[in-house]
Formats: C-alpha cells, structure tokens, sequence
C-alpha cells in the first residue's frame, strides 16, 4: 500500500515538476516562450498535457482502488467472480469518448499547424527580406537576402547582402521568414524560446519563421543527428531593437575595412597584384598575411581575401564568412565565447581553437570535414588572433554578457 | 504446404531401432538425436526454437542493456569523457539496433515460436525447418551486427548514424567507417528471418488449429501474434527495399542518397518509416496479447470484450500503415501532408485506449492476484498509458516540432518500448516460465525484480520528459552546464542502473529458483488455473504437444473444462486441471525429423555478408553455403528411412487419435481446414 500511495504521489510531483519546475535557468526551455510562435505552441500544449495528465490519473488511479477493492484478501476463498466476458454499450461508449476527445483536440492542432507553417504576409518593415539558414557539420550560416529569396531560382550559391554564422540578428517584435537548407546532412533548427523545430535538408528550401517579442539572445541547437559534433553544433540568436538591427546591417553589408590607416594600406597593397609588397610590421599585419595565405583555402573575408577565395576546401564547400568575425560573441559553431562578461576580448579560447581545432571539437578534419590542426607557431596564432579581433564592431554588451558556456 | 513435414520417427524406441536398419541415403539420412547440444543445432522443434529465440534475444538484452549503462556513465555528468564522440555515436546507434531487432522482436518470436501452436492446439508449425532457418538467420543477422563491434578495431567499425540512420549521414562521405555497411546487410539478412517466420506463423495460424478451433476461439495472444506477423510481412520487404539501396549506394557508388547526383534524402525517412511505424506495432501487439493472457488469469474473469480487443488489434495493423510520416513532421514535408498524418496518428490512440479500457475492465470485480506475472502486466497497463499520452502531446505536429529529436520523444518511445513491451514480455517470462521449465521463477525475487525495473524505468525515463522539454537535443554525446541539464541527467543515470539490477535479479532468479526447483512439487500443467489450451498438457510440455488433439467448443476451452454454473449461474469448480489435463505419456506420435540443413544455409549468409564488406571472394563461399544448403534440404528425404510406419492412423479414420497422429501428415491440411 505504502509503496503504491507514495508512487503515486511522486507522479504526481513529478507532473507539476514539468511544468512549473523546468529550470528556469534553461535556456533551451521549451515552456518558457519568448516570441509569439513559442507561445502558440506552449498555449497549445500545456492544456493537452494536463488532459493527459487527468487521463492518466484515472487509469491510473482506477488500478490503485481495484488493488485496494479486489485483490485477493483471503486466500482459502476460492468462490470465483462473475465471469463478465463484455458489455458491448459500454465498449462502444469508450471508443467512442476517446474518439471525441481527441477530434476536440484537433481542431486546435489543425489550426496551429497552418498558422505555424504560414510564412507569407508576415508583419516585418523589411518588405523583402529573407533569411536563409544553411546547416552543415557543424554550424550555422546565415544568409541575408534583402530583395528576397526565390528558392525555385536561387539557391545557397546566390550571393548574399549579408553572410554571416553562428550568430543570427533579427529586429525584436518582428517576423522575418527563413528558409531552412543544409549543405551536407540533415541539420533541424531549433530555437526553443522563439519556435520549434525546422529540418534542415540539403535539396529542400523549407520556409519558417521566427520572432522574439522583446530583445535579448537566444539560444539554439541542432536537433537531428549529424554526426561527430551533432552535440556542439550550437546557435543563438540576437533580437535587437529595430535601429540597432539597422547599424547592424550598415556595418554587415560593407567589406572589411581595418581599423587603422596603416593595416588598411597594407591590406591594399596585399590586394593590388600592381603594388609593390609591403613587408609587415605589426602583429595584425603578420596575421592579415597569414590570413591571405593559408585562411583563404577555406574562409572568405570580404576585402581581405575575396581575391584569393575560390570556395572552400571542405565537403560542404563553405567554413565561416570571416568579413566581421568579430562582431559576433561566439565562434566555433557558437561553442565557445569571444568575450568576456565584462566586455573585453577573450582570446585564450580562439587561440586555443586556432591552435588545434579538433581537440576542441570532435571533427574529421582529414576527410575535409571540419577545420583541421594547422600546425601554426605561437606567434603565428598571436597574429592571427590579432588580426581577427579588428574584423568588426563588437556586439552590444547585453550579447556579450548573456552566455550559457561555462 | 508442399514442405509440409511429414511424420517420421517414434518418439522413444526409434533410436535403437534406427540403429539396425541400413542407412541407405547416407549424409541425406535426417538426424534424430534429440538430446545432448548437437539435438538443439538441427531441432525443428517449435518449443526448442521457441527456447532459442528467447535465450538469445537475453543475451543480446544485456549487451543492449551495457550499452545503454556505457551511455549513461558518459551522461550522468556535464562534459562526460567516458565515452569519446565517435564511440558514443556507434554505442547509441547499436544500443538501438540491439534492443528493436535484436532484443525485442526475437523476444516476440519466441513467445510467437513456443505458444502460438500450442494456443490452437497444433502438434507444430506449419513448416518446421523454415522455423529453424528463420532462427539461426536470426541468430547469424545478429552476431553479424554484433561483430561489427570488434572487427576491425574495438568499437571502431559499429553502425553511427542512429538506428534510423538518416541519409546522407549514413553514406559513405559522412560515415566512412563499415559500420553502416553491417547495418544495412546485418539488417537485411535478420529481415529475411523475420519473413520467413511470418509466413509460417499465418499458415500455422490459418491451417493449422484445432477441430473446433475457429478463428474467433483463438487466444488474444496468439490473434495479436497473427496481426504481428501480417505487419512483418508487409514491412519488412520495404525497409529491406531502402537496406539495398543503401548498402548498393555504399558499396558500389549506387547514388542513390547522393544529393550532388539529384537524390531527395527524405526518400529514405519514407521507405524506412513505412516500416518503422508498423514496426513499433509489430514490437508492442505481442506484448498486449501477453497482458491480456496475464490479467484474465490473475483476476480469475474472461479478457472483457474479447471481439473489441480482437477487433482494435486488427484496427492498430491497419491504421498503423497511415501514420508513418508523424516521424517526419519537421522534415518539411507541405503541411496538408502534416495535417493528414496528424490526424491519423491522433485517432490511432482510440483503438490503443480501448485495450487499455477493457484490461481494467477486466479486472474489474475480479479476484485479483498480484503475484510478478499479474504486477509486471498491471505495469503495462499504466506505463504504456504514459507513453500513449505523450505520443498524443507530439501528434499535435506544431506542438511536435518543439518535441521531436528531443528527449521528450526518448521518453515517450521508452515508456512505449521499455513500459509496454519489456514489461509485457517480463509479464510473460514469469508466467510461462513453468510451462516451458517446468518451475515457477521464485517469487520474492521476482517482486524484487518487478519494483527494481519499474522504479528504475521510472527514474530513467520519467526525467527525460523534462530534459527534452528544456530543450536537450537526442543524440548528444555530451552537454555542457548552464543548460539546467545537471540535475536530471544524473537521475535518469541512477535510473539506468537501478534497472540494470532488476535485470540481474531476473537472471539470478532463473538459476537460483532452477536450483530450488528439485526441492518443491512438480508445478502440474496447471499452475496458475488458466484458461488456454497450453495449459492442459504437461509443464514441460511433451515434444509431440497434444496426446490427443482436443475438440474446442468455445473460447477458454480449458476454463469451460474445469468450471461450469450451478442453478443459480454461480460459476463452480467441477474438474481439477489434473483431471482434465492431458499426460502427455503418449510415445507413438509422428513428429517431424530433426534437420542439418537449416543452419547451413542460415550459415552462408554472414559470410556473404562479410564477403561484400571485405572482399567478394568471400561472398562465393557464403553462396556456396546457402546453394549447398538449399540443395541438401530439397533433397532431403521426407522421413527418416527407418522410421516405423505401423501404427499408422488412417485420415478420416474417427478414432481418437486420427487428428493427432495425422495432423502433420499429407492429408492434414484438407481435414483440419475442415474441421476448422
């Protein structure tokens, strides 16, 4: 008795516990929406789960009072029950109230299944824009396409208005549509606090949306198995107030510029086959070189290799868009943080990275899939590193301060 | 029925008999030991195979089980370096692999092998060597997938793309090591035995029963087996077509999945979820018949609504066909295809939740008895509850998509598959275990063993709902902290192993109450007063089954044997089982002769199968094996030649031993398709 009472009332905690106890600290929590698809969801469920939970209740609870009622108390009574073999009205009654209960369930899941997998008409200042996400092993690309996106026509080789990874910037309390690709294997992308899941599959254009009603970052994640690194294939996106989101897409849409008149007269001459090399002097222009000559078999920088980059050397034919590397918080597949809580750069890690990448996240890297140990000197990765930290404006403190990596 | 065996040997005195007959066919002559280790290689046996089936289902029980342990030892904390990311991948894609083809449906066919001839009161199946060429098929499939676990390096050649195996992941790019190569042979080759051994069970099914014996007297158990074996029948050759042309695009550049070469990925997720739904069926209907074998026993009342159960198994066969693409709603498929497959997958509970209705109901009023078998099928009852109410939440396909590859799907398919089936099946382990031993399993330790595992699934699974509603994705090798993850990983760890005892507590039960065995009474054929006709013949049961083949009157035969109603319709006792109960002393009985081909032909097909991987001379000694084989068995001589054929019945002749002996004989189709 004591065993059974006591389990049923851990199952009981344990369904209040789903709801109201999912960590509040989750920042993959699917009962914690945070934009206006999330929402519709969540309102959704959580009704069908407490209807689920009173079902249970009841068989549950009726197999604990036949327990209580029927079982055998005395052993040497051996007169036997009634042998009920059936009541055929009640049989059909319990076909057919199951069967009601559901089709009054969904008429709502119909609903918010269309609703959900509209994406025209979406109520955005951004008449054309579209998003289009590309998965590959094992990170996020994305691409914006100002005057839209026509995927019977384009596809992830069209040239985009902004190329960027890991990081994705939308304008807080709007709906930007996505179309959800993949170069290599199926990827699912998930955000949970904005909506659910979309698969990404290489040879579909999958439309999906999204929306975050107030700023802040959010986080994501590969949902479908994609391999050695399906585990660290991360995202997050940055919903920003609407003229911040336009600062942001000034700076994006412009290549490369450095942040001093020495560096960028160096890049210029690198650049110009005409010129008469410069011989490097700094740390950012040892690096800026190395990038030239060794980054460019994989990473496009626009402005500083665009020259040189001819696709990259991988099976999914694309590593990170450097351009404004960083501007964005978060590198590797937004494993690991480019700052600090407090604002300041943070390179241990990029070096780190930069130093031997599959130490730090499981790849196969000899079969062109992932960024291989290049084998670069100490100084080489001081450079380098040096030279990444001036490719763009850093992002807003709120961005750099919010992380789940510890 | 043309392989329709025929009866061949005497039961007892044959041997010495045989001893002094030429032999005139040589190695063809058909063995007829049927004792000692080299009897159990060529049984044709259907108890015998029933036997190895569920043994080696254990085994592979507890290989899945360690790797679930090895997955959870990695998980139970953040950043876990237990396990390295490649390992993990092949660990979880053979923990999968194991459990559905290797652990639960042979588990299945063993229950299937053993009860479904002795529920219809058959002498055997219809056809006894395809019976024991499906299991060492079986069995070869299996250790072939097995091997690939050490071949070539500890854990470095095992399948890594999840049991599902999701294309191109699967291809040779992405997955270069030969894992997926032994996936996708290993998986065909344990296909061909599933098969085989469906259609043998719906020709037992259909021609075989008893007089009296109609369909709608047949046990719930062995009806849901039937619908079970249908579902193979028509599922297998699909994922057998998508295993092909997997294992031609890996092996010979086939591009079929290539998406650079034109291929649509998702038409893999279509040919192997048009298995993979009916299969989670094919899974979960045995274990439904067993509970509902169980419960009438220990309540002591007939199943409530025998045709309503009958008829919402057959409802779930069909229906189980329309929902395949519920596993594809975020795979961006057009939205009315969602919205039909939503609504199928919706009203597919409805059927589920009658079963689950009329089992109460069943109990209900009853006499019940909550000894291991009846508390293991209780636990179904409710365990599978919860995985059908979740399984309602994610048909929901825009609720779906904040669920899907979660672990809230790890959940809701392990209370499914750990709560319905495994539980079904223990169910059925402690309740046949008399019949099929001759001892009842010990029953303190099996309480041990029921509150240990459904705690423990409980404690495993019970969490994973929540972690996947916080958002953790299926399939991590690892998590960092700062997710809120911590907490219940180490939960569902603590879990795993409280179950892991369980397990061992059922494997020291079957020795330890083995051993006891000598001490107590003879169990009888009867030990839990039960209502099928298995239970009317000797615990073991005698090899030819069925003294005499026994006239069924009604469902519950062997109840109706034992009870009856007095004047005022009180149900009273007017036979023992003993009294009733066959002896199963009869020695003249023709039973089908033992086989050595089964096995060698089963033998070639791993060797085909090792020979594609590593080099196709292999395949050529293999195809040697199976040719061989074939032959050997064509040319096989229908009886042993010095068989003793005097005492044999005429068909048609009405003594009480016509049915019997002539069953398995020429003219045993017609008369018992007459009879039934």
């Amino acid at each position: 008795m004591n065993s059974r009472s006591g389990r049923l009332a851990a199952l009981a905690v344990l369904a209040v516990v789903f709801l109201a106890g999912c960590a509040s600290d989750a920042p993959l929590d699917s009962l914690d929406p945070k934009g206006e698809y999330a929402q519709s969801i969540d309102n959704l469920f959580v009704p069908v789960f407490w209807v689920a939970v009173v079902v249970f209740v009841l068989v549950f609870g009726a197999t604990i009072v036949m327990w209580w009622k029927f079982r055998v108390k005395d052993p040497s009574d051996d007169e036997l029950p009634a042998p009920v073999a059936g009541n055929t009205s009640v049989e059909i009654g319990w076909t057919i109230v199951p069967a009601l209960i559901l089709g009054i369930i969904a008429v709502p899941s119909m609903a918010l299944l269309f609703d959900i997998r509209d994406t025209t008409d979406l109520d955005n200042d951004y008449e054309n824009l579209d998003v289009v996400v590309v998965g590959q092993q094992w990170w996020w690309e994305y691409r914006y396409y100002f005057d839209g996106f026509d995927p019977d026509v384009d596809d992830f080789d069209t040239p985009a208005d902004i190329v960027t990874a890991n990081q994705l910037y939308i304008p807080a309390d709007q709906e930007i549509p996505l179309y959800i690709t993949s170069r290599d294997v199926i990827h699912s992308f998930a955000v949970p606090n904005l909506n659910g899941t979309m698969d990404a599959v290489p040879s579909l254009y999958s439309p999906w949306k999204i929306q975050a009603d107030e700023p802040g970052l959010y986080f994501g994640t590969c949902r479908e198995f994609c391999g050695l690194s399906h585990a660290l294939m991360r995202t997050q996106v940055a919903a920003v107030e609407q003229a911040d989101f336009d600062i942001w897409v000034g700076q994006q849409r412009q290549p490369y510029t450095a942040p001093d008149e020495q560096l960028q007269a160096f890049l210029d001459a690198a650049r110009d086959p005409d010129a008469e090399a410069i011989e490097p002097t700094t740390a950012e222009e040892r690096g800026a070189a190395l990038f030239r000559s060794l980054c460019s078999s994989c990473h496009l920088a626009e402005g500083v290799n665009d020259d040189l980059y001819d696709g990259a050397e991988l099976v999914s034919g694309a590593a990170p868009n450097l351009t404004h590397f960083s501007s964005r918080s978060s590198f590797a597949g937004a494993i690991f943080e480019l700052y600090k809580a407090d604002g300041s750069a943070d390179t241990n890690q990029l070096e780190a990275w930069i130093r031997n990448p599959p130490a730090e996240k499981p790849a196969d890297a000899e079969n062109k899939r992932g960024m291989p140990d290049l084998g670069l000197s100490e100084a080489q990765i001081d450079d380098v590193v040096a030279f990444l930290m001036t490719t763009g404006e850093e992002p807003s403190d709120f961005i750099k301060q919010e992380t789940v990596v510890e | 029925m043309a392989i329709t065996e025929e009866a061949t040997k005497e039961l007892t005195k044959g041997d010495a008999v045989a001893a002094t007959v030429e032999q005139p066919l040589g190695i063809l002559t058909r063995p007829t030991s049927t004792k000692g280790w080299k009897s159990w290689l060529t049984t044709v046996d259907h108890k015998r195979i029933g036997i190895l089936y569920g043994g080696a289902a254990l085994l592979f029980f507890v290989l899945g089980g360690l790797e679930a342990l090895a997955m959870r030892i990695q998980l139970a904390t953040p950043n876990g370096t237990f396990l390295s990311a490649e390992t993990y991948n092949q660990v979880f894609t053979m923990h999968g692999v194991t459990m559905i083809f290797l652990v639960a449906m042979p588990m299945a066919a063993a229950f299937a092998n053993y009860l479904i001839p002795l529920q219809i009161g058959a002498r055997d199946v219809a056809f006894p060597r395809l019976n024991a060429l499906s299991f060492w098929i079986f069995l070869g499939g299996g250790l072939f997938l097995v091997s690939s676990q050490f071949i070539g390096g500890w854990w470095s050649n095992a399948p890594d793309c999840g049991w599902f195996c999701y294309q191109p992941n699967g291809g040779v790019i992405f997955s270069p090591s030969r894992g997926v190569d032994y996936y996708a042979i290993g998986l065909q080759i344990t296909g061909i035995a599933s098969l085989i051994s469906a259609v043998n069970l719906i020709v037992t099914c259909l021609n075989m029963r008893t007089r009296g014996m109609s369909m709608f007297r047949m046990p719930v158990l062995t009806w849901m087996l039937l619908v079970t074996q249908f579902l193979l029948l028509f599922a297998i050759p699909v994922i057998t077509v998508g295993l092909f042309l997997l294992m031609f695009a890996r092996l010979f550049d086939a591009q079929f999945f290539n998406v650079a070469a034109g291929a649509e990925p998702l038409l893999w997720q279509h040919l192997f979820w048009i298995f993979g739904h009916p299969e989670v069926y094919i899974l979960v209907l045995p274990a439904f018949g067993i509970v509902s074998e169980v419960i009438p026993t220990f309540s002591r009342k007939p199943i409530f609504g025998y045709s309503f159960m009958v008829f919402s198994g057959i409802a779930i066969g069909f229906m189980g066909w329309g929902v395949w693409a519920h596993h594809m709603f975020a795979s961006g498929l057009g939205p009315i295809s969602v919205a039909a497959f939503s609504l199928s997958t919706m009203f597919i509970a409805v059927p589920t939740g009658v079963k689950i209705l009329n089992w109460l109901a069943t109990m209900w009023g009853g006499k019940l008895t909550f000894n291991t078998p009846m508390l293991f099928a209780v636990a179904v009852v409710s365990m599978f509850t919860i995985g059908g109410l979740s399984g309602v939440t994610h048909a929901m396909a825009a609720v779906d998509t904040q669920q899907t590859d979660t672990y809230y799907i790890v959940a809701h398919f392990h209370y499914v598959v750990f709560g319905g089936i495994i539980n079904g099946l223990f169910a059925g382990f402690y309740f046949w275990w008399p019949k099929v031993f001759g001892y009842k399993l010990n029953e303190k330790l099996g309480k041990t063993n029921f509150w240990l595992m459904i705690i423990g699934m409980n404690l495993t699974f019970g969490p994973m709902h929540i972690l996947g509603l916080q958002g953790m994705s299926r399939r991590y090798y690892t998590y960092s902290g700062g997710y809120g993850f911590e907490l219940w990983n180490m939960v569902v760890s603590i879990g795993a192993f409280t179950i892991a005892l369980g397990v061992l507590t059922f494997i020291i039960n079957i020795f330890y109450s083995k051993r006891k065995a000598a001490e107590l009474p003879p169990v009888g054929p009867d030990p839990w007063d039960s209502r099928s006709l298995e239970w009317m013949i000797s615990s073991p049961p005698p090899d030819h089954n069925f003294d005499e083949p026994i006239d069924v009157h009604g469902l519950d035969e062997f109840w109706h044997r034992k009870y009856g109603y007095d004047d005022d319709g009180k149900v009273i006792a007017f036979a023992t089982a003993a009294e009733v109960a066959q002896t199963g002393d009869r020695t003249d009985v023709h039973l089908p002769s033992p086989s050595y081909w089964p096995i060698v032909v089963a033998t070639g097909l791993p060797i085909i199968g090792y020979g594609l991987i590593y080099s196709l001379w292999l395949c050529v000694v293999g195809g040697l094996f199976v040719v061989t084989g074939l032959f050997g068995w064509a040319q096989e001589p229908a009886d042993d030649p010095n068989a003793v054929h005097d005492d044999h019945d005429e068909p048609g002749d009405d003594g009480d031993d016509a049915q019997g002996a002539s069953a398995l004989e020429q003219s045993s189709t017609e008369e018992m398709s007459v009879d039934g």
